[in-house]
């Protein structure tokens, strides 16, 4: 047989075929994955914004009040984040306990995530801030971390390291475990 | 009317309208180039869904200068199709006699095109995909080439030993169904 009449046959089934394409029900799938992603998009922007604004707020309240308790300054580490969980900042120092009061108090412990960069790729960082925020839960989503849609604008605490020219290079998420 | 590229980025954008028009302009060819390899429609829908949801999570993977979108998707096709024929050893070719020209034209038309849907599935996967691309869906040498990850060279080469072992498989198929 030719090659003529193989293109030939090739074409009689292109053409059969034509029309042939996904059911209706795939582009319904694939639609209603486009939305639920854009609303965890929107969701994500709400965190990266709330993030900003925070650090903003802080940063601000930090350089107008003397003294500074919410912010610490931070040594340059060797490369941004995966800093170990050691509670770096208190921002809300413990009320002095009263004279005479012996019962013992639960105290809260805290527990924090890894580090998550914030800027990809970061330029160099020498210097910086610790900040103790306060976020709605969604700002974890930034991170690529679960939050329930019910949960997302439960209020978290977090710490945001700010390079010296103000900008957030990461972010670990904090958990109060009361002992 | 909107290049694909650019309904791309509307689409990652969060447009629906954009990624509603991209998926419904593509779908078609994406669908019959799984179903021209693997024969199921089945698993072409599955394929055709993966595809776009591939785009939507890795779009930003799709690299113009090396080729088309359409390229691009046939190139992700292909290997979720791949992997979902790989267990399935191609048919070997078999060496039967050549029959005369004209002994396709004896087959109605229905029965050719089931003849070469049949011829076409049967060849080896790198010899099917070639003749799919290129003379089921009319793709560019250029947009196989890059869909295929192979030289243009290839490309032609593969087409053409295709389309000889389907000469081969067809003859022997009319030779068959007259006797």
């Amino acid at each position: 047989m030719s090659e003529d009449k193989v293109l030939q046959a090739l074409k009689a089934l292109a053409e059969n075929d034509r029309d042939r394409q996904a059911s209706f029900a795939v582009e319904a799938r694939l639609l209603s994955d486009f939305r639920s992603r854009r609303a965890s998009h929107r969701w994500r922007w709400v965190g990266i914004a709330a993030i900003a604004a925070g650090v903003v707020v802080v940063v601000l309240l930090s350089t107008n009040r003397a003294p500074k308790p919410a912010v610490s300054t931070v040594p340059a580490p060797a490369q941004v984040p995966r800093q170990e969980a050691a509670p770096v900042v208190a921002v809300a120092a413990p009320a002095p306990r009263k004279a005479g009061r012996k019962m013992p108090r639960p105290q809260a412990r805290e527990v924090v995530t890894d580090f998550f960069p914030l800027m990809d790729p970061a330029p160099p960082f020498e210097r910086g801030q610790m900040l103790r925020v306060q976020l709605p839960a969604a700002a974890m989503r930034t991170v690529g971390l679960p939050v329930r849609e019910d949960h997302l604008a439960d209020p978290i605490q977090a710490d945001v390291l700010v390079g010296e020219e103000g900008m957030p290079r990461a972010i670990r998420f904090v958990r109060f475990d009361v002992q | 009317m909107q290049s694909d590229e650019d309904l791309l980025g509307a689409a990652r954008g969060g447009d629906e309208a954009a990624f509603t028009a991209l998926y419904r302009r593509r779908q078609g060819a994406v669908y019959r180039f799984a179903l021209h390899m693997s024969g199921d429609a089945a698993a072409s829908e599955d394929v055709t869904q993966e595809v776009f949801l591939a785009l939507l999570q890795g779009g930003g993977r799709f690299d113009p200068s090396r080729g088309t979108l359409l390229s691009f998707l046939y190139g992700v096709a292909r290997n979720l199709v791949l992997r979902r024929i790989e267990k399935k050893p191609p048919e070997e070719l078999a060496e039967e006699p050549l029959a005369d020209d004209d002994v396709l034209d004896d087959l109605t038309r229905r029965e050719t095109i089931e003849a070469v849907r049949s011829a076409v599935l049967s060849l080896p996967t790198q010899y099917r995909e070639a003749v799919v691309l290129c003379d089921l869906e009319n793709a560019s040498y250029e947009d196989a080439a890059a869909a295929l990850d192979c030289p243009l060279g290839t490309v032609r080469s593969r087409l053409s030993r295709g389309r000889a072992m389907l000469a081969q498989k067809l003859s022997a198929k009319a030779v068959r169904s007259m006797s």
